[in-house]
């Protein structure tokens, strides 16, 4: 008896609450570019200015030897706060999590490491929220970042194909390594393959994933040595990629028989290529991602350039839109000056 | 009349005091209720510690929506653990439904109720095979679910590459939608907690779970075919997880071969903040629940305050390493 | 119902469990069966619970033949058994324990617990146990009431045959009188008992017939009128024990002395055990026996008290002290504490000696062999190698390994617990020689056992135990086991 006016009136609340229930915005059709950026006087800094970087695997040390020490660097010169953030793991929705949680305390400005496609949802939401956002590393596609610093992967991939075809005479087996399914990868791997394409004597003889792991590079390296004695070359995507197959190659006495090009320039990259073991580093420039990148922020906060009456409800912004930083080429010839960084 | 009737030797005999003390040690014991004190005491010293930062309905409601996928996978983890196993394959589950989703939604055109269908399919086929090859051929969970943690995220390698975007609206709008200002994930979160704490509490079929991780062999005597229930747990864990990962890629617009990573021990840590034994036996869904959000708060207070991520897992380690630890100091206090 | 076993077999590797076996259950009547530790009375039971299946033979329900599949199908025959709190979960409340499986639901399939707690408080209440809470945890509540909550699980499904298998080790006399009120009630009713106990006073208190298994076989049955106790004795040994009077060995010289030693289970136990002598220990199941023994051996904590070996203060924390100080312990489960179980008789026999096979700095496996073969011959253990894993001997032959082991050690005390549980009468025979031999070459031996007789034939003095308390001292000769009985329950 007491059961139907209490079933009507879940029904009744129910559709009420579905009635008031709201879809996210269809793409393009949000005004995003339009949100107003809170800004400052140009030549005022505030010292409780925060700028956040946010990015995954936050420890791992290209990222800290570079970009967080450059980004502190700029910190102090700058008198401003900076603060870096982001999971201890390569954990993408964790990086998500984190720039969405920082967006709620309102930080002057930030800078993302663009790990994967996937973050570009938690970038929209920052713009939206009128934080200045700019995006380093490997650019964001579909999201609406005010500005990107990085290098094109793809370049890369093309810079090791060439080498490659140098150092092999353009004939012989080749095999690449980095960690699949990483975008910024995937573009490198196609840039080598296309540069690869047009020798018809390279045969590509395998592609590997090393999970960015010393070990896993060495052991993927002894086992390609030993299916194919006669390889001629071996490109790596990631951090890891050189040193393992230079200690795979180094064991199988193979040193300079067995050509290696591979990505970054760690102090263990740069002796491996003094002592003849890697050909020849693609290099990045990352100090200037951040470097520039925080940059970038602070004249947007601090509207240095005007380019309108008021740039936010222009719909412009005053920094460059894409910036590729180019690439270092580090052979035996240049890497005594690396080394005396 | 109640406590006139009740006598039992073995605990009644000390001094009042004493029994005070057992009632305040049982209470302790409850981890719901001793999770819920904490959670509210910590919420209270963040808002005054950040009272710009911490209580704001912003901050408040993006929590919530980062625990949610975790919490959706610990209710399945909890129900597992009660019955005295667990299931490391929950993380790659959740790449590889949400990767496979996208990938026949993207690549071959299928609409989206079918492929949301097919993903929960396969987690159902997965969820199939661990439970059959742990049950019934008595293959270790530890191994078989570490083996399939490894197939599935190699499969979510296969389906989801480097990432799949442009997702379509309608897929996207399963997550991104808002219901009184808060996203959907959360409710999603809530209703699942909700309903299966309501199952477990008062249906038979789930009730039983509880005997068996307590104790298989009187679970058996007593009627309950121990196998069978324990490969249902398997799939509906699987299932729970395939529906986290969908969820997750529509929330986040894009599937990733790399979504959930360490997740299956996060969520076994939750479900043992919140009260879950490896031993089994014991837990409630609920308190799934309250570890997620506990966590949920540490990793929130830690970017309010701008401590770095690894600090994070040390001091998550710390606490759960206490928490157990007082549990069995309470537990040995009681019996002294 | 009527039920009838006609010809039951059943084989172990190794062992004869049940040899062609006739038994005949009776409408409104509670049937004894009784044998020693080892007779197959819990084979039998595990046979009828369907945990088990005959290799030979018929069960018959109402003169039609059934197979009892297993323990749900059992139930479904009207068939309950009590376990020895087999079938309970710590973790859940005792209403739940009770209705495990069969929670009552409202219309909606969902559990009603207010009728959960309410059929299990008017059950409890039937059968006198208002001290027992539905909502309480079973893992709060002491071994009796426990065994209590079996009970009143098994007659939650209203069985037409009950089987208790010895209900009342562990319950106290008051628990036990509320046991008897129900079987008789039973009886009423027109509901069959099957009640296997050991306890002489108990079966002629309350059975009608009395069926007797020894060493899986079938000894005959009786209405209890017609058989007084020692007849009954008599078809369960087979003969009189032979293990009375043999000369003691037992000196003056004290070996060990323990004073007002504490413990988990126990408190404020002191004795001297001289050379030569062996003590036997009595009580109850859960009176501390095996507590103390732990507790000299380092395995359990000790809380306070002290414990002199021949003048010395012992301080052990680990039994690898209790061992270099002289001290061996033979466990009262040998296969989950005792043996090593899927390794060979040599691993096992030198486990708590290894040095014994080191002859000179190093360890060498022939020594550590023939040391085993040594043992092998001496104890008669049956085994066609020593490098044969002790899994497949048979139970006497696994303690005798165990025995070895300490034999090997030559520690100047050794506490044997239980040390012919489960084992043939031969191999008991074999047994009560060693530990004679043992004494007679001037070490001190504690002998715990459950098995009354045993204790009066071998010890030279008897302590008896109560819900670990010392409650007094017996000699060895001339006590009966209603005297020891006396002490051992209140």
């Amino acid at each position: 008896m007491k059961k139907p006016p209490f079933l009507l009136c879940v029904c009744t609340l129910f559709l009420s609450v579905l009635n008031s229930c709201e879809l996210p915005p269809r793409d393009g059709s949000a005004g995003v570019q339009n949100a107003n950026i809170a800004t400052m006087e140009a030549g005022a800094v505030n010292p409780n200015e925060e700028y956040v970087m946010i990015t995954t695997a936050i420890n791992m040390p290209m990222y800290v030897n570079h970009d967080q020490a450059a980004f502190r660097r700029w910190g102090e010169q700058m008198g401003v706060k900076v603060s870096i953030l982001g999971p201890a793991e390569w954990d993408v929705p964790a990086q998500i999590e984190t720039i969405e949680q920082v967006i709620a305390s309102r930080p002057a400005g930030l800078l993302i490491n663009g790990t994967d496609p996937g973050i570009a949802q938690a970038i929209n939401k920052a713009v939206e929220a009128g934080i200045p956002t700019v995006v380093y590393d490997s650019d964001v596609p579909g999201s609406e970042r005010h500005a990107f610093l990085g290098t094109d992967w793809y370049q890369i991939g093309q810079m090791q194909g060439e080498e490659m075809a140098r150092l092999t005479g353009g004939k012989g087996k080749v095999a690449y390594m980095g960690i699949l399914g990483l975008t910024n990868m995937e573009d490198g791997f196609r840039g080598l393959l296309d540069v690869l394409k047009k020798y018809p004597g390279i045969r590509v003889v395998g592609r590997y994933d090393d999970k960015a792991s010393v070990e896993l590079a060495a052991r993927i390296t002894s086992d390609l040595l030993a299916a194919h004695p006669d390889i001629a070359g071996i490109c790596g995507f990631d951090s890891n990629s050189g040193p393992g197959i230079a200690l795979a190659v180094k064991e199988a006495g193979k040193v300079g028989k067995v050509k290696i090009t591979t990505v970054d320039w760690e102090p263990e990259h740069l002796l491996l290529v003094r002592d003849g073991v890697i050909q020849m580093l693609a290099g990045q420039k990352r100090e200037l991602f951040t470097w520039y990148g925080a940059q970038f922020l602070y004249d947007m906060v601090h509207r240095t350039n005007r380019l309108s009456g008021n740039d936010a409800q222009s719909g412009i912004s005053n920094v460059p839109t894409s910036v590729n930083t180019g690439l270092l080429r580090i052979t035996r010839e240049n890497v005594g000056q690396f080394l005396k960084r | 009349m109640e406590t006139q009737t009740y006598t039992n030797p073995a605990k009644l005999t000390g001094p009042q005091p004493e029994k005070s003390r057992l009632r305040m040690d049982k209470l302790l014991q409850d981890r719901v209720y001793s999770l819920s004190i904490t959670i509210v005491v910590i919420c209270i010293v963040a808002s005054v510690v950040f009272p710009q930062n911490f209580p704001t309905f912003e901050n408040l409601s993006q929590l919530l929506l980062n625990l949610s996928i975790d919490t959706i996978v610990a209710v399945g983890m909890m129900l597992l653990l009660i019955s005295g196993m667990f299931d490391l394959s929950v993380g790659s589950m959740v790449a590889f439904a949400g990767g496979l989703t996208a990938n026949l939604m993207y690549f071959h055109g299928f609409p989206v109720p079918l492929a949301i269908t097919i993903g929960l399919l396969s987690a159902l086929l997965v969820g199939w095979v661990n439970g059959y090859l742990i049950a019934y051929q008595g293959i270790n969970p530890m191994i078989q679910t570490l083996a399939m943690l490894g197939i599935l995220r190699g499969g979510a390698l296969l389906v989801a590459g480097a990432g799949i975007q442009n997702l379509p609206y309608w897929f996207n709008a399963i997550g991104q939608s808002r219901l009184l200002g808060i996203q959907m994930p959360v409710w999603y979160m809530l209703l699942t907690v909700a309903v299966f704490s309501f199952l477990v509490n008062r249906t038979i079929f789930f009730r039983r779970y509880y005997y068996i991780g307590g104790n298989a062999k009187a679970a058996e005597l007593s009627g309950i075919e121990v196998k069978k229930m324990k490969q249902f747990a398997f799939i509906l864990s699987a299932v729970l997880a395939a529906v986290a990962g969908i969820l997750l890629t529509s929330r986040l617009g894009a599937a990733m071969s790399t979504l959930g990573r360490g997740l299956e021990l996060r969520v076994i840590t939750a479900a043992i903040l919140g009260g879950a034994s490896l031993t089994g036996g014991v837990g409630k869904i609920v308190g799934a629940l309250l570890g997620a959000l506990f966590m949920g708060i540490v990793a929130n207070i830690m970017i309010i305050a701008r401590i770095s991520g690894l600090w994070q897992e040390i001091i998550l380690g710390l606490i759960l390493i206490s928490a157990v630890w007082l549990d069995l100091y309470l537990i040995r206090r009681s019996r002294a | 119902m009527h039920l009838q076993l006609a010809g039951i077999s059943k084989f172990f590797p190794g062992v004869k469990a049940l040899d062609n076996i006739r038994f005949d259950l009776l409408p409104g009547e509670v049937h004894a069966i009784c044998g020693e530790n080892g007779a197959g009375k819990s084979t039998l039971m595990n046979i009828l619970a369907g945990n088990l299946q005959p290799d030979k033979g018929q069960i018959l329900l109402n003169e039609q033949p059934v197979r009892i599949a297993n323990p749900v199908h059992a139930a479904s025959l009207g068939i309950a058994i009590v376990y020895q709190q087999l079938s309970l979960v710590d973790t859940l409340s005792v209403a739940e324990n009770i209705f495990a499986n069969t929670q009552p639901r409202n219309h909606w399939g969902i559990i009603d617990r207010a009728a959960l707690l309410g059929q299990t408080r008017q059950l409890l209440e039937n059968l006198q146990l208002q001290s027992i809470q539905p909502q309480i945890l079973v893992g709060d509540l002491s071994q009796g009431q426990k065994q209590m909550v079996e009970v009143a699980k098994a007659l939650s499904k209203h069985p037409a045959i009950l089987i208790l298998d010895e209900p009342t080790a562990s319950i106290t006399e008051r628990e036990a009188g509320t046991l008897f009120a129900i079987i008789r009630q039973l009886k009423d009713s027109g509901k069959s008992v099957i009640y296997i106990s050991h306890r002489m006073q108990e079966i002629f208190g309350i059975a009608d017939r009395i069926t007797v298994l020894k060493d899986g076989q079938y000894q005959g049955t009786q209405a209890i009128a017609e058989v007084t106790p020692t007849d009954l004795i008599r078809m369960m040994v087979g003969r009189d024990l032979e293990a009375s009077d043999g000369p003691s060995a037992a000196t003056r010289e004290e070996l060990l002395r323990v004073k007002d030693l504490s413990g988990n289970g126990f408190s404020q136990i002191t004795f001297t055990l001289h050379r030569g002598e062996i003590l036997g220990m009595a009580g109850l199941v859960g009176a501390g026996r095996t507590e103390i023994a732990q507790t000299l051996f380092g395995y359990l904590p000790r809380r306070s008290g002290e414990v002199w070996l021949k003048g010395r203060l012992l301080r052990v924390s680990h039994p690898r002290e209790a061992i270099r100080a002289g001290l061996g312990y033979l466990p009262e489960d040998r296969k989950s504490q005792g043996l090593f179980m899927d390794k060979s008789l040599t691993d096992n026999i030198i486990a708590a000696n290894f040095r014994a096979a080191r002859p000179g700095n190093w360890f060498d496996s022939s020594v550590a062999r023939e040391l085993a073969q040594s043992y092998r011959e001496k104890l008669r253990i049956v085994t066609p190698d020593v490098e044969q894993d002790v899994l497949h001997l048979s139970g006497g032959n696994q303690q005798k390994v165990v025995l070895a082991r300490w034999l090997l050690a030559d520690p100047d005390v050794l506490i044997v617990d239980e040390p012919t549980h489960g084992i043939d009468v031969g191999a008991k025979a074999e047994i009560y020689r060693l530990l004679r031999q043992l004494a007679a070459q001037g070490k001190g031996i504690i002998l715990i056992s459950s098995e009354l007789p045993e204790v009066l034939a071998l010890a030279d003095r008897i302590l008896v135990l109560r819900e670990g308390t010392l409650a007094g001292e017996l000699p060895g000769r001339g006590t009966t086991e209603e005297e020891v009985m006396a002490l051992a329950a209140c």
